[in-house]
């Protein structure tokens, strides 16, 4: 029992770093910030009040609110067909679609929105095409609306809605909908008997996610919508930003993050990436607390029983119709909806080798002008080098960190691993702008507001939850007693872990700190807020050139980005494709 | 192609016509399944009887699953036709079947209670709710799972799961019953204990099941007939006794029990001359006497042939013994019944393996 507890204790140990970093940048400014929105030590609800009296604070609150429903509606409605379609393919393909789906979630997000502002845009390419065409005399009013900022948001959600569903419905046994169809339950029947019920998690947690990424939006709505279509996030930023009273900030910050944590709790997330085929049916969803629903179901499905069975015998042994066209259907809303996901990106590199004076669709020629601006001009390559050098540090601490703490997770009770990982993920779960806000008050206290020390602590809280995410996956997928094996051979915890978990993790760890980078490297609105006035990183520069003028050389900047995902998925490709045979060696080497 | 019979069949014409079809129930003609330019099964022709227990017995990649996947209309030929109740059914959908099937893994449906499991073949025919409750009520009663009703699938054992995959299969009374490899996820205790219920089922309900599986015990005892396939092409097709006691190819001797091949051991059997030409001779394990080297031969010699050769190996396995002779080039399995008094042989010895000729069997190699 005592070694037992050490080791306990010792694992726990491991997650002290991240913790360290997590507590001294977010969670006690966190608490900071709770206090001060109810006046501590006066406790008062004045600030909260003061809130709710100014009408035009409700409007941007229910706006937020509406923006983020409708987002999270349109990317179900949008993602649940195209995930059906892709986990229903055969492997190369949906290799292939999911590798589209992951460039288009990796790609920069400010690289994307830039790729609407070109498309949408009064001279972008869509009115330049209907002008040229002569349909319009002036530019359609695309941009700078509701529709252009739920075009933009939808595109940029997407991946986060169709990814978990994918992981949830590819692991669906096939033999159930098969075994339904024996019973005689028709194809639709099948799907919304079987698998539809068993798809839910997925649904669940990819609206959660899209939901709550959603509420604390802060570049797309901003750059896209119109003065009108403000959410909570631009208006927290801008107040934080101008007003020296902090007091109505933590609170409209409070507010945003009491709405994303009741959505939380409520439908709940799981972000521990454990695979488990089996559904929980214990878990309390809303769904659940209303308890006629299934009566109410049954009722229906009872009231159809005697047409059924008219139906089961009128047609039994009868041939099937062709299902033909709703696979060619299917095929061509997964083409849509990849042209969606892709086209943008595809437009802003092609338009970033335009020779004349601005972008234009097709270029009329193939110039590399904007490119050699962006390398020319000291402030563009000064801002890529800074970013670049913030990139690395968050990554080698935040990959160390993280892989250590989810090590640590993985060997503790479930409960503590629980609770622990729900602390270590909040930097990931909490709306952006009150990370944002809390970092700032943190850095604030530690004086490192405007340095690049108190940029890479402010990634790398982030960073670090992406890390341990993904590394607890790979994690739980390993099997525990190889590294009992190691250890039965006499090899110290300290060996075997170096010897033969780390390299059989190695898939994880990469992909962890490809993540961790690639979230230093576009995260603008944390940044933005703890830069000071000293330090500008690729983000801040785009999205600032993106706000103010439109210079060209953002094209070249954001292709370049756009290159940035495939760059690295192929560099994960590698080692994973690597790792295979070292994985055996090290089991070898282990055992010699 | 034949065209499937799209007319309208009331259920009192339904029973008469399942009753007309009595004698054959399932007929494969000439079925061929093609996955690219691999050739699942072969010219697959097959009848299975009204209420015929069939077993389709083959190692992995014989074609056998094709065949039973193809049965349930999952996948559809490449070639050739397949009628159920005498009508085409190439071209009807699996939900349209009326079968009942368990499936490899149960395919439990793990966001249902046992009973709403068990519910929905009946929903799916139209079948009112107190109809359905007594039902399972009554089926659940039938594999001793009263009380499991309300259960989780993951919350039943391996052996449980089993019992409602079977429940769920039959409880609508489908006239046909198909089962892939039913007992592969169970232990041996279990397997033995299912075996039995399997087949108390099958007589009770008296339906028509084709049974896939690679384990040749099961398909000893549960068949009234057996399959075995090999490479997408049926081997042999016979009772459980007739195919082990007259298998008809070096395959099926091997596969279902084990197989001596007698070439080539020293012994008169290739100079017989009842020998048919091109085949091979095999004996049984069980069907070898072995003794002492210069033992007195026994009274029936002249109905016996014999060879010498040197023990290799014994395995003890409780109530058999088994021993491994090395005669001629070729290596002899014994198997002999432990018996008190009797003689054990050590490694080295010499013996004399003794067999009649009556059980000597050619097969094709």
């Amino acid at each position: 029992m005592v070694p037992f507890l050490k080791l306990s204790r010792l694992s726990i140990g491991l997650t002290l770093p991240a913790m360290a970093i997590l507590l001294a940048v977010f969670g006690v400014p966190m608490v900071l910030l709770l206090l001060t929105s109810f006046n501590a030590p006066a406790f008062t609800l004045a600030n909260y009040q003061a809130f709710v009296d100014q009408p035009a604070n409700l409007r941007v609150l229910s706006q937020t609110i509406e923006i983020s429903l409708v987002t999270t509606a349109l990317c179900v409605v949008i993602g649940y067909p195209t995930a059906y379609v892709i986990a229903a393919s055969s492997k190369q393909l949906r290799a292939t679609l999911i590798g589209f789906v992951v460039i288009s979630y990796l790609t920069s997000l400010l690289a994307r929105t830039y790729a609407w502002i070109l498309i949408l845009g009064d001279r972008g390419l869509i009115n330049n095409f209907l002008l040229d065409l002569g349909l319009i005399s002036s530019p359609l009013p695309l941009i700078y609306n509701r529709t252009a900022v739920y075009i933009g948001m939808v595109q940029i959600m997407l991946p986060v809605m169709v990814l978990p569903l994918i992981s949830v419905t590819v692991g669906i046994d096939k033999s159930l909908m098969a075994a339904a169809r024996s019973m005689g339950a028709r194809p639709f029947t099948a799907f919304r008997r079987v698998f539809f019920p068993l798809s839910l998690p997925g649904v669940r947690s990819g609206s959660v996610l899209v939901f709550v990424l959603c509420l604390g939006f802060y570049i797309t709505p901003a750059a896209l919508g119109g003065v009108r279509d403000a959410m909570l996030s631009t208006f927290i930023a801008a107040h934080a930003k101008s007003s020296l009273n902090l007091g109505s900030t933590a609170a409209s910050s409070l507010i945003l993050l009491a709405i994303a944590m009741i959505v939380i709790s409520l439908i709940g997330l799981d972000l521990s990436g454990s695979p488990s085929r089996t559904p929980k049916p214990a878990r309390k969803t809303w769904l659940r607390l209303l308890p006629s629903s299934g009566l109410i179901t049954r009722y229906l499905n009872e009231l159809a029983v005697p047409c059924r069975a008219k139906r089961w015998t009128a047609q039994l042994y009868r041939a099937g119709t062709d299902d033909r066209l709703l696979k060619i259907a299917g095929a061509m809303f997964v083409v849509f909806v990849m042209l969606f996901l892709l086209f943008p990106g595809l437009v802003v590199i092609v338009m970033s080798f335009s020779p004349g004076t601005f972008l234009e669709f097709p270029p009329s020629g193939l110039s590399l002008q904007w490119y050699r601006s962006f390398f020319s001009d000291a402030s563009w390559y000064a801002a890529a080098w800074t970013s670049i050098q913030i990139g690395i540090a968050v990554t080698i601490l935040s990959t160390i960190v993280g892989t250590l703490a989810a090590y640590g997770l993985s060997h503790t009770f479930p409960r503590l691993r629980t609770v622990l990982s729900m602390v270590i993920l909040t930097p990931i779960t909490f709306p952006v702008i009150v990370v944002g806000i809390a970092t700032y008050l943190g850095l604030v206290q530690l004086g490192l507001i405007g340095t690049k020390v108190g940029i890479i602590l402010a990634h790398t809280i982030g960073a670090t939850a992406y890390v341990v995410v993904i590394v607890s996956a790979t994690l739980a997928n390993l099997d525990r007693r190889l590294e009992n094996a190691a250890k039965s051979m006499r090899a110290s915890p300290f060996k075997a872990f170096m010897r033969v978990t780390l390299p059989l993790i190695r898939p994880g760890v990469a992909g962890g700190a490809v993540f961790a980078f690639l979230h230093s490297f576009d995260e603008v609105v944390t940044t933005s807020l703890v830069g000071g006035l000293s330090i500008r990183t690729l983000p801040l520069k785009m999205w600032e050139n993106m706000r103010h003028q439109l210079d060209p050389t953002i094209a070249a900047v954001a292709s370049l980005l756009m290159l940035l995902p495939v760059v690295w998925l192929i560099v994960l490709y590698v080692t994973w494709w690597k790792s295979k045979p070292q994985a055996l060696r090290a089991i070898r080497d282990a055992a010699s | 192609m034949i065209l499937p019979d799209k007319s309208l069949i009331l259920p009192a014409q339904l029973e008469t016509l399942r009753e007309s079809h009595s004698s054959v129930q399932i007929e494969f003609r000439r079925v061929t399944k093609m996955y690219g330019a691999i050739t699942a099964v072969k010219d697959l022709a097959l009848t299975v009887r009204q209420g015929e227990f069939l077993t389709i017995l083959g190692p992995s990649g014989s074609g056998k699953t094709t065949a039973l996947m193809l049965l349930a209309g999952f996948i559809s030929p490449s070639e050739g036709d397949i009628l159920i109740g005498g009508r085409s059914v190439a071209a009807v959908p699996s939900y349209r079947r009326d079968q009942g099937i368990v499936f490899q893994s149960y395919a439990l449906f793990p966001h249902l209670t046992v009973r709403r499991n068990l519910e929905f073949p009946l929903e799916m025919r139209g079948i009112k709710a107190s109809e359905r409750a007594n039902r399972v009520d009554r089926i659940l009663k039938r594999v001793h799972l009263k009380d499991f009703g309300g259960r989780m699938p993951s919350q039943l054992s391996g052996g449980q799961q089993q019992r409602v995959a079977l429940a769920r299969a039959l409880i609508a009374d489908p006239p046909v019953l198909l089962l892939d490899e039913p007992l592969g996820a169970l232990d041996r205790n279990l397997r033995e204990q299912m075996q039995g219920e399997i087949k108390s089922l099958h007589k009770e309900f008296g339906i028509t099941t084709v049974c896939v599986t690679h384990d040749q015990e099961e398909a000893l005892t549960l068949s009234d007939r057996i399959v075995v396939m090999r490479g997408g092409v049926i081997e042999q097709v016979d009772t459980p006794e007739a195919l082990y006691d007259r298998p008809a190819t070096l395959f099926a001797a091997n596969f279902l029990g084990e197989a001596n091949l007698l070439e080539e051991t020293g012994s008169d059997v290739q100079a017989e001359r009842s020998r048919p030409f091109g085949m091979v001779a095999i004996i049984r394990p069980e069907r070898l006497r072995i003794s002492t080297r210069g033992a007195p031969r026994s009274p029936d010699a002249d109905q016996r042939q014999s060879v010498i050769g040197m023990v290799t190996d014994t395995v003890y396995a409780g109530a058999q013994r088994k021993y491994h002779v090395q005669a001629g080039t070729r290596m002899l399995t014994v198997r002999e019944h432990v018996a008190s008094g009797q003689q054990v042989y050590s490694p080295g010895d010499q013996v004399r393996l003794e067999w009649l000729r009556s059980d000597v069997r050619f097969v094709t190699p």
